[in-house]
């Protein structure tokens, strides 16, 4: 650390080259107080692992409450400050965005991988030495994944859509709607089916949430729904429901007002008055006009549509809605094949959309608009109904993952066995390779292997099931006969040791190794690190409220341990 | 506390998570029975105002103002709990009272229940994972029991007989039940003007709540068409307007501005005059256009001026104004007139048609209320609500919706189940009778599903002075000796325990909501096992 404090000879005030009260660690303690740091973290969300796995409860500084048993949610929530730490909720969000699911089991593992390694820090083996161990194995598990990952024909179109099931079904396991789980994988992979096959962009399955009712009630609707926007009188009197309308969206805002903010008219005579007025009215009705001249039965607007407008198309029997949210507007296009129009002047026939049916109904507390059996439907729509607002938005969270899981098996159609299976036999390969090894990749491969088996070992712990138990059966399963016993894992349904690949426990295999290669990543960044440099919290107004901050001093002085 | 507070291998303490000191965290089963504490005691607030017999609660908001209710929505929403888990109840109540609008209570009451027989299970070791599924697979039992017991209710437009029960027993447990014939008839006829019967659906939009304090219960009424809380213009206008011809219009009576920022430079005195004398022939040009189409009373959504007051009343004019938005709008429907924008537009295809508006006054105060009566289309009424205070008022208004929503759920299906506790009482029996085929852990949850079921019968009785258990017990083997599932709790004591023959129904969609809901929310105060709280600031 030459440049910070200068090693002069004895008895020389020290010189200090950076600002008083920066933090400095450093050295072999700064690593195991940053292992610590992230063991911690992974004791707070090893419970939620699995079919079994609990929930958590966190209520924020706002007082909103959230309960979860997604990993990626949890973490964010707890508001980890210990920069090591930071590297972990970073590795579970990156999951959550790349595959959206596995979010707790990476964090796990990047944890286990660090506590295997732990001693070997302590020992003094260079961080280095650990890290191109650590590198080495995540290779050969990837590529042993790859290996042993079965490949569904995606031309059995039936066979195709069962595989989705299942891996929808093995996301759904460890969440509030495990139970429901029938229901709701049929309705994430309907979901994901009608999407763009090639581009299957999720942000055209919409979510809407209406508390109220259980969650079987919940309903997929293959077009677009959204609830009723504000509205002025005149809207009860216009027709609620048509068949095949023509539907125009547009972001043009029909109200009677000033054109221009910053012009001034001056009036000479009291009759030119009228005729300013009537001026107004006609740009208005000119616009109005031009809009029924289409044909169109339902004009929805990003803008608002004032009274005037609502009355006048009440009049003309045609619906309307006024600021529709810009997702929802874009759902309706896509689903009607219409284009967003900015301005009602050469509007034709041309840029109108169809659906089948439209119409307004109550759903729960609430009046939502509903356009189905669309044309092009490339969209859709999940109602989501339960008992209380955060229950829905857990089973939202939930139908999330499943949604992002259905969708990578889309793409990618190969399936490993869950329920720590794959991790059991991955442990299996890595043991056996590694004494092919010599030199000190050995033991590390080792410690890999080993931190492999968290994943079935916390399955076991959450069902409480006796881990030992079972992990030591499975290991033998494993070993006595790889090809054999491949997928035997940990069964929660029959507290018992059995082949999970039989019983459709079904997951992407890109899942797997996007899990791996983040965990090794994350904690190869976390034994990287031998320093670290904390600025001093500038005096902001709400630091006097916070608590001194206990051993902040640490690392300061002499460099310990050596 | 703080279990995230940790120390590094030389003993110093570190921080990973942000001001842990203001965080406090309860772990595994500690968090669990903490939670079953909030929830039961929530629960048992509301216990005692199930059933006819139950008492209401009076609550008072930090402003001071009173409410005094019977529906457990209402009570749990005002009563500000802070708990969490506390809140998630108030949650669940919500959310009965959004999709069905009756059983705020009884939800929350089974809610409870389920919890208080969790926490015995958590005792004796069971995974809080395997409690809630065996409740849900009691859960699924009972209600496919549910489906079973439940009985079609023939009605039709013209047969409300049986509409008219069910508002009943809805209305049964609330103040109104001294005009209980009277509220249940109005809850039907005025779900039945608006329904849309070939769709199913039943805007509530178009059924308007309005109170006046004074008068008693007995004087409420149902008006097939709109109340407007706004007397005449002119005190001189005539008070009754019969064969009315309404023309409602959306701009004031005074020279149309422009929206436009403007400006009028008045330099000579001729100018001036001349632009009185614009001023006094638009007025005169906007009544004369009123009056040229045809219409016999105006209803205007702005004010005028005392001229122009003057002038519709020199031209025999009454009129209404500052009518709201939505007023206008059920006037509109009501009387099948269209909102006019402007004078230009108005004819006499645009007016709406009343056969009677007249203006009604109350008691010695000055205050005054317009009925429209008889109107073109019926689809929009109001319903008056009199009482001897506030607190009658909103209460009323409160249970009137609740009997609502009971005609229109068996508006959208017509099945019921039997109410009187005599549902939950068969549900309880059946899902006994299948636990006992569970092989696994489960069976002990199924069983505490079912004893939790018993809770409301129980409460039910004990509500109403009847020894709890004695009562229950004696249902329950009638039940079974006779096999006959509407056998329920005699509240009343009419002597008559057959709710078949005491017309006690609730409908089939709000029973199976609410054991599916409170199933799914006690799962998920099960599942929780970690709890952490931000203290906000004020609580240091």
């Amino acid at each position: 650390m030459a440049g910070r404090r200068q090693q002069v000879p004895m008895m020389q005030p020290q010189i200090i080259v950076l600002k008083e009260g920066t933090d400095t660690s450093q050295g072999v303690p700064q690593l195991l107080s940053n292992i610590s740091a992230c063991l911690a973290i992974c004791d707070t969300i090893r419970t939620t692992l699995g079919p079994r796995g609990m929930d958590k409860l966190i209520v924020d500084s706002q007082k909103r409450v959230t309960v979860s048993n997604d990993g990626a949610t949890i973490m964010k929530l707890l508001e980890v400050v210990q920069p090591a730490a930071r590297t972990l909720v970073d590795i579970a969000r990156a999951q959550d965005a790349e595959v959206g699911d596995g979010t707790t089991s990476v964090v796990l593992l990047a944890g286990e991988l660090l506590k295997e390694v732990k001693e070997y820090v302590e020992e003094g083996v260079s961080s280095q030495v650990i890290i191109k161990g650590f590198r080495k194995a995540a290779n050969l598990a990837i590529n042993r994944i790859k290996e042993l990952a079965a490949s569904v024909d995606r031309s059995d179109k039936t066979e195709f859509r069962s595989l989705l099931e299942k891996c929808a079904a093995t996301s759904m396991n460890s969440k509030l709607i495990g139970s429901q789980k029938e229901f709701f994988t049929k309705m994430v992979v309907d979901a994901v089916m009608c999407l763009d096959q090639d581009e299957l962009n999720e942000d055209m399955i919409g979510i809407k949430k209406i508390p109220g009712g259980a969650m079987q009630d919940s309903i997929l609707v293959d077009g677009v729904a959204f609830k009723k926007s504000f509205s002025y009188a005149g809207f009860e009197q216009q027709p609620k429901s048509f068949d095949a309308p023509k539907i125009v969206c547009l972001n043009v805002e029909l109200e009677l007002k000033a054109e221009k903010d910053n012009a001034e008219v001056r009036v000479d005579k009291v009759s030119e008055y009228q005729a300013i007025v009537d001026a107004e009215w006609k740009i208005i009705f000119d616009k109005l006009d031009s809009i029924v001249a289409t044909g169109a039965k339902v004009v929805l607007s990003r803008l608002p549509i004032g009274d005037l407008a609502t009355q006048y198309f009440a009049d003309r029997n045609i619906f309307c809605a006024g600021r529709v949210s810009k997702d929802d507007l874009d759902r309706v296009c896509e689903a009607t094949g219409c284009r967003i129009q900015s301005t009602t002047t050469g509007l034709t026939a041309k840029h109108l959309g169809l659906c089948e049916r439209f119409e307004e109904r109550q759903i729960g507390g609430q009046r939502f608009n509903l356009f189905r059996g669309c044309p092009e439907a490339k969209t859709c729509t999940i109602i989501l109904r339960g008992g209380a607002e955060q229950f829905i938005d857990e089973v939202e969270r939930s139908l999330h993952d499943s949604i992002m899981i259905v969708r990578r098996a889309v793409k990618n159609q190969t399936v490993v066995a869950g329920g720590g299976a794959i991790e059991m036999e991955l442990s299996r390969y890595l043991r056996d390779t590694a004494r092919q090894i010599e030199g000190k990749q050995q033991l590390i491969i080792t410690a890999v292997a080993k931190a492999l088996e968290v994943i079935p070992r916390q399955l076991c712990e959450n069902a409480g099931f006796d881990t030992t138990d079972f992990i030591t059966q499975l290991r033998a399963r494993h070993a006595q006969d790889p090809e054999r016993y491949k997928w035997h894992g940990v069964d929660i349904e029959e507290e018992a040791v059995s082949d999970l690949f039989a019983k459709f426990v079904w997951e992407p295999a890109l899942v797997k190794i996007n899990a791996i290669s983040s965990a090794v990543e994350a904690a190869c960044l976390i034994l990287s690190v031998d320093e670290t440099v904390t600025s001093q919290q500038s005096q902001d107004p709400m630091a006097s409220g916070q608590p001194a901050m206990p051993g902040r001093g640490r690392g300061r002085g002499m460099p310990m341990g050596r | 506390m703080s279990a995230i507070y940790t120390t590094d291998e030389y003993g110093r303490p570190f921080i990973i998570v942000r001001e842990q000191d203001k965080k406090t965290r309860k772990t595994g089963i500690e968090a669990t029975k903490a939670h079953i504490m909030a929830a039961k005691t929530v629960a048992n607030i509301v216990r005692t105002s199930l059933g006819p017999r139950g008492l209401d609660k009076i609550l008072i908001s930090p402003d001071g103002d009173i409410t005094i209710s019977n529906d457990g929505a209402t009570i749990m929403t005002q009563m500000a709990i802070e708990n969490q888990i506390g809140k998630l109840m108030v949650e669940l109540s919500k959310s009965q009272d959004d999709e069905i609008g009756d059983g705020t209570t009884g939800i929350v009451v089974l809610a409870g229940a389920l919890l208080e027989q969790a926490e015995e299970l958590l005792d004796r070791g069971i995974h809080p994972i395997r409690i809630s599924d065996g409740f849900e697979q009691a859960c699924k039992i009972a209600v496919a029991h549910l489906d079973k017991v439940s009985d079609v209710i023939p009605w039709s437009k013209d047969d409300t007989s049986d509409l008219f029960k069910c508002a009943k027993t809805s209305l049964g447990s609330k103040i109104v039940n001294k005009c209980h014939d009277q509220f249940a008839q109005i809850a039907v006829d005025s779900i039945l003007a608006v329904a849309d019967l070939e769709r199913k659906d039943v805007d509530f939009e178009l059924i308007k709540m309005e109170g006046k304090v004074g008068g008693e219960l007995a004087d409420t009424m149902l008006v097939r068409g709109v109340i407007i809380d706004k007397d005449f213009s002119h005190p001189q206008m005539p008070k009754e307007v019969s064969d009315a011809k309404i023309a409602i219009l959306t701009c004031p009576f005074e020279p149309p501005k422009p929206k436009t920022k403007h400006k009028l430079d008045i330099t000579t005195v001729k100018e001036f005059e001349e632009l009185q004398k614009y001023e006094l022939e638009t007025f005169e040009k906007m009544v004369q256009q009123v009056k040229d189409c045809g219409a016999n009373i105006v209803a205007c959504q702005w004010g005028f001026d005392d001229e122009a007051n003057s002038l519709l009343l020199q031209h025999k004019l009454p009129a209404i104004r500052w009518v709201g938005g939505p007023e206008i709008e059920l006037l509109a429907i009501a009387t099948n007139g269209r909102i006019v924008p402007r004078f230009d537009d108005l004819s006499s295809e645009k007016l709406g048609s009343a056969g009677k508006i007249r203006e009604m006054s109350f008691g010695t105060t000055n205050d005054n209320m317009i009925v429209v009566e008889d109107c073109a289309n019926s689809k929009a009424v109001t319903v008056f609500v009199r009482g001897g205070n506030k607190m009658i008022v909103d209460e009323a208004k409160r249970s009137l919706h609740d009997a609502m929503c009971v005609v229109r759920n068996l508006i959208l299906n017509n099945h019921v189940v039997y109410g009187g506790a005599a549902a939950e009482i068969s549900c309880s029996i059946e899902v006994e009778k299948a636990a006992d085929q569970v092989s696994s852990i489960e069976q002990y949850a199924m069983r505490s599903f079912a004893r939790a079921l018993d809770a409301i019968p129980m409460a039910l009785a004990e509500n109403s002075g009847l020894p709890p258990i004695e009562t229950l017990s004696a249902v329950k083997s009638q039940q079974i000796k006779q096999g006959i599932s509407s056998l329920g709790i005699d509240c009343m004591n009419t002597g008559v325990n057959d709710m078949k023959q005491q017309f006690v129904f609730d409908p089939l969609i709000s029973k199976r909501q609410q054991f599916l809901v409170a199933t799914q929310m006690v799962k998920m105060i099960l599942k929780i096992d970690d709890v952490i709280v931000h203290k906000s600031d004020d609580q240091q």
